[in-house]
């Protein structure tokens, strides 16, 4: 079966984006940053990823067909209404997979190689994960084959989502137009997704319509008072791939190893759970974060180690 | 594609599988040539984070945001500016350069203060991370300082 694949189509766009990014940034004419070890793991990382995918391609294809073969109705695929109901209903699927791969450890464990870049650029769009079809995510795409929309149907319209969602992983842009702003996802709304403040976490799960964060109350608009900074809450100690790509499912491991009792917390709990408290889940960082803020609003600014010396080297 | 083409069987996609190998092994190698660019084209341009070795204000700040609610009693900074160890009560929070930015970590600050060094460089070990600091030559691990401080404590 030979499908048109728009992630495929579009690597060589891809490819030329970012030297386009690259070549501008050194011209000073576009605002980005590449570090070369951080751009070596997210080329790998994407690499990584459609070897992978190719692997788990015939599992996702089979268990697709298998929902399409029991499906309720029958969508035809030369139907104008038919693309168009795709296109909310798949939008509306990946905004669950991507809030889910945030807020539930199994799920995080699989996406948080999507962000262990501290930069934000074209290459860091390629820096996807290796362990998406072990995690299962894809299983909740089924379910439009259940409906009726056939599989190769599905499959397209989830790689126009994707290759849609390439662009906005840049600061060179830094607004579009308020119409757009509105709708659909844009740099700006993303680099808010991929940032680590507290003030920033968990938010903007957009693929395409930014409308579903809108609707659901995941929204929060990037604000120029603060200054996003990318990466994750601690952010990675190693450029080694293969830390990236294990080191959340090596920490899950060891946590229900120590903590055999409350395993599940550790698996199906948010990112940073822990039996004792002693962590800092989104949650609890944006309560500090919230606290300090109404702090410094209460009683204006607050020295910080003023008396504290500081010599260096010695 | 026609819309007949969408529904495949289970045993033609098993074929097709084989016959998409060869194509896809083509495929990836190009891809990592393409990779293998790409990562020199920015090594050459050269438009990472400009990262100057950290002074007390620059520490401070990072700090700040990466401990913000952990008041600094006491900082040393690592001999080429790429690493500090600040003391929070028990706690020693520790950052050290990786790329053009900084990881941050903390540990007990009796672990700290029992770190080996050797050749100028002092190795603190963190749950998920090694800081290797340097130490200015002649100096000793840990500084004065810090030890004074735990004897006044």
């Amino acid at each position: 079966m030979k499908t048109f694949d728009p992630v495929q189509m579009a690597i060589p766009f891809f490819v030329l984006a970012v030297i386009l990014e690259i070549v501008l940034a050194r011209m000073g004419r576009a605002n980005a940053r590449y570090e070369t070890r951080d751009t070596a793991v997210s080329l790998a990382m994407g690499l990584g990823s459609s070897i992978a995918g190719a692997l788990m391609a015939g599992v996702i294809l089979a268990a697709s067909v298998w929902a399409y073969q029991h499906r309720i109705f029958t969508i035809p695929m030369t139907a104008v209404w038919a693309w168009v109901a795709l296109f909310f209903a798949e939008d509306l699927t990946y905004y669950g997979f991507h809030r889910l791969s945030h807020e539930r450890r199994f799920w995080w464990a699989s996406h948080v190689n999507h962000h262990t870049s501290t930069h934000y650029n074209l290459s860091t769009a390629l820096r996807q994960t290796w362990t998406g079809g072990v995690a299962g995510t894809w299983l909740l795409w089924l379910p439009l084959s259940f409906l009726g929309f056939p599989p190769a149907m599905v499959a397209i319209q989830k790689g126009i989502s994707l290759v849609y969602q390439f662009w906005i992983h840049t600061e060179a842009i830094k607004r579009m137009p308020r119409w757009f702003e509105a709708v659909f996802n844009t740099p700006s709304h993303h680099r808010v997704h991929h940032a680590r403040n507290p003030r920033y976490l968990d938010a903007n799960y957009a693929g395409v319509l930014i409308l579903w964060d809108r609707m659901f109350g995941t929204f929060i608009p990037e604000t120029d008072a603060e200054p996003i900074r990318y990466g994750t809450v601690k952010n990675l100690a190693s450029f080694n791939l293969l830390t990236n790509v294990f080191h959340e499912w090596i920490g899950m491991a060891r946590d229900v190893a120590r903590h055999p009792r409350h395993a599940l917390g550790y698996v199906f709990g948010p990112p940073g759970w822990s039996h004792d408290g002693s962590r800092d889940t989104s949650r609890t960082l944006k309560a500090k974060w919230r606290a300090r803020t109404a702090r410094r609003e209460g009683q204006g600014p607050t020295g910080r180690g003023d008396e504290a010396g500081a010599n260096k080297g010695s | 594609m026609t819309p007949a083409d969408a529904t495949p069987t289970l045993e033609a996609i098993g074929e097709e599988g084989v016959a998409l190998d060869k194509a896809l092994i083509i495929q990836l190698a190009g891809s990592a040539v393409a990779v293998s660019l790409l990562v020199a084209l920015a090594a050459w341009a050269r438009i990472a984070r400009p990262t100057p070795p950290l002074d007390a204000e620059a520490a401070r700040a990072l700090l700040a945001v990466e401990f913000p609610d952990d008041p600094v009693e006491t900082l040393w900074i690592a001999a080429d500016g790429a690493g500090l160890v600040a003391r929070s009560g028990e706690r020693a929070l520790v950052a050290w350069r990786k790329g053009d930015g900084y990881v941050a970590r903390d540990l007990p600050w009796a672990a700290a203060l029992a770190a080996g060094s050797a050749k100028g460089v002092v190795v603190l070990k963190t749950a998920d991370g090694v800081a290797r600091l340097a130490v200015e030559e002649g100096q000793v691990w840990p500084p004065p300082r810090f030890l004074s401080r735990e004897a006044a404590a």
